[in-house]
């Protein structure tokens, strides 16, 4: 059952256009979201989540459209995105007693637990942390209210190996308690590590919307790993 | 509602804004242009609103449980809770000058405009601009603050030096009133003022609301 449902989402730029991108995201699955910089990945997440204006097409969640039901999908959900950092200056500590006090279900036991394995001090700013640091910052936020269904932008990005590998091995504890995931990123290991469906999007549209064996199986040649096809593929469509 | 002013408030405003409101207390200067001090409170929540825009806060917001009008509604309330913090003092002192002080001889001499109900009403007007043209216009692009704030400077100096020199035409001197002469008429002149202020606030905010939806953020 598809949790999460994009239809025909256009958006269009002087210089891009987001042509007519339609997915659905399983429940409890994990969706890896491939493509190289500028193929509109943050485009669709944004549209996904109401923060960019869609020239057409519908977003829905559990069920009922996005639009109209945003403060209560939003409730829901949980979003990070890459080194965005937000209020510079004020201490972690602030930051999250003002936010929280807007999630009905905010799961302070669950905010302390990760604090921890993130290795996060509530009294730093943003400022004084690293661009990996300011990555967990996020996504402490996003899993703090009990979120079921992720959607995280180059969350990996800036990450050390082993965060990554922390980090991809938390999308499975949290796969195995129901929780749908969607994370974008150019980092083809992560998709083999963890991933059960891909997208690929190439230059705005989507080209491949399947599970990560049929992806293999219909793009790749023998003996290529992910990353060898996904450079195929992009050259392909420079040529 | 309450979460989004607490934001505002404990995240996005800056300490000079709270500060600012002791600008009200302008309204005790003699032979000053005592409305002045409503500018001077505008000023620091345009502060606050480039601090907010520096630290990433519409977004931020634009991504809490709320629609992403309330992102809106939120710097709406904000101000109003600014400007009526600020009006509420300069009422206080507006009553003292009307009553105590009606009859101190450094406000007889005045011969700028007296802090009367007109005054009151002229200080609405001020902040409904200030809530159009800045405010309003802000959430076109929700990142572009100087073009909005000039415009909005040039035309509430205009208005400030309209309502200092009205009382010097033939016919408008009652408008300078002291204490509770010509209530009725300053009783008018205030309420076209709340009128203003009211109608100023809300027509912006639905139009900002409807651009903002708009926004690529």
């Amino acid at each position: 059952m598809n949790i999460v449902e994009v239809k025909g989402l256009v958006k269009k730029y002087p210089s891009f256009t987001l042509q007519d991108v339609s997915f659905g995201l399983e429940s409890g699955k994990i969706t890896g979201f491939i493509g190289r910089n500028g193929a509109g990945k943050s485009t669709t997440i944004k549209a996904m989540l109401n923060l960019i204006h869609a020239d057409a097409g519908e977003i829905s969640y559990f069920g009922q459209t996005f639009l109209g039901h945003e403060a209560a999908v939003k409730q829901r959900i949980g979003y990070s995105t890459g080194v965005v950092s937000w209020y510079p200056r004020k201490p972690i500590r602030k930051i999250v007693d003002v936010t929280k006090a807007f999630y009905k279900s905010w799961d302070e036991e669950a905010y302390r637990r990760y604090l921890t394995l993130f290795g996060l001090n509530e009294n730093k700013k943003p400022c004084e942390l690293s661009e990996g640091m300011k990555v967990k910052f996020n996504l402490l936020l996003a899993l703090s209210h009990k979120a079921e269904v992720l959607i995280l932008d180059e969350p990996t990005s800036g990450l050390d190996p082993f965060s990554r590998d922390e980090l991809l091995t938390l999308f499975g504890t949290l796969k195995e308690h129901g929780v749908t995931i969607m994370f974008s990123t150019h980092i083809t290991s992560d998709i083999e590590k963890c991933a059960d469906q891909i997208l690929y999007l190439s230059h705005g549209i989507l080209k491949a919307d399947c599970s990560k064996e049929d992806f293999i199986s219909m793009y790749g040649k023998p003996g290529e790993s992910m990353e060898e096809i996904f450079l195929r593929l992009e050259r392909e469509v420079q040529a | 509602m309450r979460a989004l002013l607490r934001k505002e408030m404990r995240l996005s405003a800056l300490a000079l804004t709270y500060l600012f409101i002791a600008f009200a207390f302008m309204t005790l200067i003699p032979g000053y242009p005592i409305l002045c001090g409503a500018f001077f409170m505008t000023l620091g929540l345009f502060q606050s609103f480039q601090n907010a825009r520096e630290a990433n806060d519409i977004v931020y917001s634009a991504l809490l449980p709320v629609a992403k009008k309330d992102v809106v509604k939120g710097k709406y309330l904000f101000t109003l809770f600014i400007e009526m913090a600020g009006f509420t003092v300069m009422a206080i002192l507006t009553l003292v000058r009307m009553t105590a002080l009606a009859d101190a001889p450094v406000y007889r001499q005045n011969a700028l405009m007296n802090a009367n109900l007109f005054f009151l009403g002229m200080v609405l007007v001020l902040f409904g601009l200030f809530n159009a043209l800045f405010v309003g216009r802000f959430f076109k692009t929700a990142y572009k603050l100087g073009k909005n704030y000039v415009i909005y400077i040039i035309l509430a100096f205009l208005v400030i030096a309209m309502a200092e020199a009205v009382h010097y035409i033939p016919g408008f001197e009652d408008v300078n009133a002291f204490g509770f002469a010509h209530a009725g008429l300053q009783i008018a002149l205030l309420l076209s003022g709340v009128i203003c202020f009211v109608a100023l606030t809300f027509v912006s905010f639905k139009k900002a609301c409807r651009a903002f939806e708009n926004v690529d953020l």
